[in-house]
């Protein structure tokens, strides 16, 4: 039981915080403002950035990508062209429990595809359960770390967008193909081990599949943290001979990029195109998948919604596809307030809930008590549970 | 659907008692049965099976559906896929109520009455096949379960299961199945005949 009367003070103390840290975001979010305004044009803060731009220094700024002004906003005026088709895919997973009956865990990855061409769209899920001592132990007998099937669940996640979309584009190869995930698309997991190098191998073949079939691979990132767009305005305020040496001493590092756009970027705006020179971005450039993100104001007059958006440097800077792809996104989320409606739909798709996790233990203990095993939770567990309905 | 052939497994078993059980199922609007579809569900470690007929169906509180009904507008042809989505496709959370009828046993004889165990939680039910009903129906003993189950509306429920099984007969037979039905109503409401009449009623 929580005793919330004993944290009466906390809560006062976290409140009065809140405020304080408003009145200053207000603050850093004028002066980041006014920094954008001014700054240089691309190909100088570029030349400027030349010796933080090899990813070494992993300094976490941005690098313009593209030869527009920083302050750069882009609006579309119509709706998706007739026959765009957009494809999301998300994943949930069921970590591995050493209390459950049985030691297991679950990928399940669902996707819907919407054709904007008034018919049924069209969902689909797969799902794999692994159990296998391969599956479930590491090198050194390690139980398999939550981090790890996250890895696993994202390439499954980018491999089933990839055959989604190479299905679609068979069926309508002449359609733009846009294939949404939920989520960064630049890999967001620290390379450690072989084993990481493989899935990164994996998903970046994925990407390969999806460029080959026609299309565009997006990451769609709702509320995101990160202020690369923010260190990139820091650094355009000093003098090349500051950097790189001056450049952690950026005043306005409590500021992520989204508060500073959701002051920037009216309802329905996007900026414009940047690209973050870290190793792991070198990592899918060497891939020919270097990551571009932009963001864009998906929300309401004085509701903004700020999403970032990542797509690979051979699609974002088609005119064409991200015209198509910026009205897709508004047209999706302004139906459900802020967050496109085919990824909340692949999220629905992919959803283990935890009646269909209880629904799978009650059949895998089914089974194994018919093989005349008798599999119980662990008596903590099975504690747990009952205390857990109270 | 319980005129459909194919078996659908249409969810898991919420709550049971020896006369019903409630399933929690989430499954797309043209799979949701209707009030009188023929159900089965594993009892007895799967060595028999619980027959009972859906008499009941809520639809539960959908958070997705409240934020789609203050944007989308249904004659709008720039929601035209949303809502075939939302109509075809989306698994409608749904809560089916079902009164058990009879059962099935490991060696394919039906018996009629309460089943000697309900279904488990959690247990998977599955729409009766045409040839499930077939056999179920076959005798009208099946109604006698219904009749002192107060929880359902079995005045109802009885012409709609009647009419059901007597659509998967020959034409020619279908005659003498309500005839057969409507002796053993009479025999087994003869002391309510307000009763009696209205169920007859319903089925002519």
């Amino acid at each position: 039981m929580l005793h919330i009367e004993r944290l009466k003070a906390d809560i006062d103390t976290l409140s009065r915080l809140a405020v304080e840290r408003q009145t200053q975001r207000e603050d850093d979010v004028a002066r980041a403002l006014r920094w954008l305004a001014e700054a240089p044009d691309s190909t100088t803060l570029r030349e400027r950035l030349a010796p933080v731009a090899t990813g070494e220094h992993d300094w976490p700024g941005a690098l313009p990508a593209v030869d527009v002004p920083l302050d750069a906003r882009f609006t579309v005026r119509s709706d998706p062209p007739h026959g765009t088709v957009v494809i999301g895919v998300d994943g949930s997973q069921v970590y591995p429990d050493p209390h459950a009956a049985a030691l297991y865990y679950l990928i399940q990855i669902g996707g819907l595809v919407f054709g904007y061409d008034g018919s049924r769209p069209r969902p689909y899920s797969c799902e794999a359960l692994h159990f296998r001592d391969e599956e479930l132990y590491d090198a050194q007998g390690y139980l398999i770390s939550p981090e790890r099937v996250g890895m696993e669940r994202l390439v499954q996640e980018m491999a089933y967008l990839a055959e989604l979309t190479a299905i679609e584009h068979r069926l309508a190869p002449a359609a733009p193909l846009l294939a949404l995930t939920d989520g960064p698309l630049l890999w967001p997991y620290v390379e450690r081990s072989r084993v990481d190098s493989q899935a990164v191998d994996a998903y970046l073949d994925a990407l390969t599949e999806i460029q080959k079939t026609g299309g565009l691979p997006v990451g769609y990132v709702a509320r995101p943290g990160g202020r690369a767009l923010v260190e990139l305005l820091w650094a355009s305020r000093l003098a090349p001979e500051d950097i790189p040496g001056r450049l952690p001493e950026n005043p306005l590092r409590q500021l992520p990029d989204a508060a500073l756009m959701a002051h920037f970027l009216a309802p329905g705006e996007r900026s414009a195109w940047f690209s973050r020179p870290s190793s792991t971005n070198r990592r899918h450039a060497g891939r020919g998948h270097e990551v571009w993100f932009c963001y864009v104001n998906v929300g309401a007059a004085r509701m903004p919604v700020i999403a970032r958006v990542e797509a690979p440097e051979w699609g974002a800077p088609n005119e064409d596809a991200i015209t198509t792809l910026h009205a897709v996104l508004l047209h999706q989320s302004q139906v459900l307030n802020g967050y496109p409606y085919v990824l909340a739909r692949a999220h629905e798709e992919a959803l283990v809930t935890t009646a269909d996790k209880a629904a799978l233990d009650s059949e895998i203990q089914r089974h194994l008590f018919a093989q005349g095993i008798l599999a119980r939770p662990s008596e903590k567990a099975q504690q747990k549970a009952y205390l857990g309905k109270r | 659907m319980a005129d459909s052939d194919r078996t659908i497994t249409i969810g898991n078993v919420l709550r049971a008692d020896i006369r019903g059980f409630v399933v929690a199922s989430r499954i797309p609007e043209p799979d949701v049965p209707t009030f009188g579809t023929f159900v089965r569900a594993a009892i007895q470690q799967e060595r028999a099976d619980l027959i009972g007929l859906v008499y009941n169906i809520t639809l539960q509180d959908d958070p997705f559906l409240k934020n789609l009904a203050v944007t989308v507008i249904e004659d709008d042809p720039r929601y035209a896929e949303i809502i075939r989505d939302q109509q075809e496709n989306r698994a409608v959370p749904v809560e089916i109520a079902v009164a058990a009828i009879g059962y099935r046993d490991e060696d394919n004889h039906y018996h009629y009455g309460l089943p000697p165990q309900p279904p488990m939680i959690l247990h998977r039910i599955t729409v009766c096949s045409k040839d499930e009903v077939r056999h179920i129906t076959a005798a009208p003993d099946f109604m006698r379960a219904l009749f002192d189950n107060r929880d359902v509306p079995a005045d109802e429920l009885i012409p709609t299961a009647l009419q059901r099984a007597a659509r998967l007969r020959p034409e020619s037979s279908r005659g003498e199945f309500f005839l057969e039905a409507g002796r053993y109503l009479a025999h087994y409401l003869g002391r309510d005949p307000v009763r009696l009449e209205r169920i007859l009623r319903r089925l002519a």
